[in-house]
């Protein structure tokens, strides 16, 4: 409840600040996306699933981004930025298509 | 190959499909043997920093990739709200030029005597400061429609030039000077009338006539004896050229007699620092 509310207060924080995205930090912005859809899906279902877990959903928020973050950086230096945010966005958009499934299976029985 | 190899890919894969719940989750789960306590106070405020920091991230994501387009999109209207405010700008001092002229022409024709008055009529006449009617031939080029996708090998954002203007200057100037040579009399490009001094050039991707630009199709209106114009103009080398880079469907051409034409006139000022030599006739 407290973390839904917390989502909503970032959101307005967001809007209301228009925040400018540095460009050194542009090419990690989708992947940051992905990570935080794929940690508020994650965090939805483990919620319905009755195992919620706020250490582990902040832990895994955060080793996401920053994992995410490290090899798109790394890919940048060798020359493969683009296909690995490729791959990250790949493996987290499956996740969160799963965790949606779940999520739609709690809420609908279906 | 090992056999283990060829199955450890998919095994991952289907791994990645199936749990798509952090493991973590269900570790902590089974840790806590389904004992519902509530968490400590750090780590629920820690959770709702984080959920707070995702909302933040998702919206900011959001503003930049919407605040980028709208602003280039403000400049390219601003601008082109300028071009257009230059050209009506432009068009109604024309405007007023030509009616100012008319005004003196008229009122110098008055003071004029006749054979003085028709004498400079004939001058202007000639050099192209009247409109003109009169019969003539009609001459029209025009670009085929070309399809905007600019070709792979091009770099992004640029399109070959080729592939925007099959017409250029080179090719309204031959047309303009054919028609001179087959005996025109008067003559205006896209309703530009051509004088004496008149220039067509080429700047970027338009053709500029006396400075103006102009865009496809190219009118070339030509006064003279329509019919000694029309064979003149038909049996040149310039018309068979175009005809056959119309028959291959390069470009659209074609050439038609008129009744009566009428050609404005042009708005060149008359020469400020050339002045008529006092022995003009015993030059050369």
């Amino acid at each position: 409840m407290i973390a839904a509310v917390a989502l909503l207060a970032g959101i307005i924080a967001g809007l209301v600040l228009h925040p400018t995205v540095p460009g050194s930090l542009e090419p990690y912005l989708p992947i940051a996306v992905v990570a935080a859809l794929d940690a508020v899906f994650g965090g939805i279902r483990a919620r319905l699933d009755g195992i919620f877990d706020s250490k582990v959903f902040v832990v895994s928020f955060v080793s996401n981004v920053v994992v995410a973050a490290l090899i798109v950086f790394l890919g940048d230096k060798l020359g493969v930025g683009g296909q690995l945010s490729t791959a990250v966005v790949v493996v987290l958009g499956i996740r969160i298509f799963g965790n949606a499934a779940a999520i739609r299976r709690h809420v609908f029985r279906a | 190959m090992t056999t283990q190899n060829r199955e450890q890919g998919p095994a991952l894969l289907i791994e990645l499909v199936n749990q798509t719940l952090d493991p973590g989750y269900a570790a902590a789960a089974a840790r806590r043997n389904g004992a519902q306590e509530r968490p400590a106070v750090p780590r629920r405020a820690a959770a709702a920093l984080a959920a707070g920091l995702i909302g933040f991230i998702l919206v900011a994501a959001y503003v930049h990739a919407n605040r980028g387009a709208p602003r280039s999109a403000k400049v390219h209207d601003a601008l082109v709200a300028q071009v257009r405010t230059a050209q009506s700008a432009g068009d109604s001092l024309d405007a007023e030029q030509r009616g100012l002229t008319s005004k003196v022409d008229s009122l110098r024709n008055s003071a004029l005597g006749t054979s003085d008055a028709s004498g400079l009529q004939r001058e202007e006449l000639l050099a192209g400061a009247v409109a003109v009617r009169g019969p003539g031939l009609q001459v029209t080029l025009r670009a085929p429609k070309v399809s905007a996708t600019p070709s792979p090998n091009t770099r992004q954002g640029s399109v070959a030039l080729s592939a925007v203007s099959a017409l250029s200057d080179r090719d309204v100037r031959s047309v303009v000077n054919q028609l001179w040579a087959s005996g025109a009399e008067a003559m205006s490009v896209n309703d530009i009338r051509l004088t004496p001094t008149s220039a067509i050039r080429f700047a970027g991707e338009a053709v500029l006539v006396d400075f103006q630009p102009i865009t496809a199709p190219y009118v070339i209106r030509a006064i003279g004896a329509a019919d000694a114009l029309d064979t003149g103009f038909a049996a040149s080398d310039v018309a068979s050229r175009y005809q056959t880079l119309s028959a291959a469907g390069a470009i659209m051409f074609s050439f038609e007699e008129e009744k009566s034409l009428t050609l404005p006139a042009s708005a060149i000022a008359a020469p400020q620092h050339a002045s008529v030599t006092p022995t003009a006739g015993a030059t050369r």
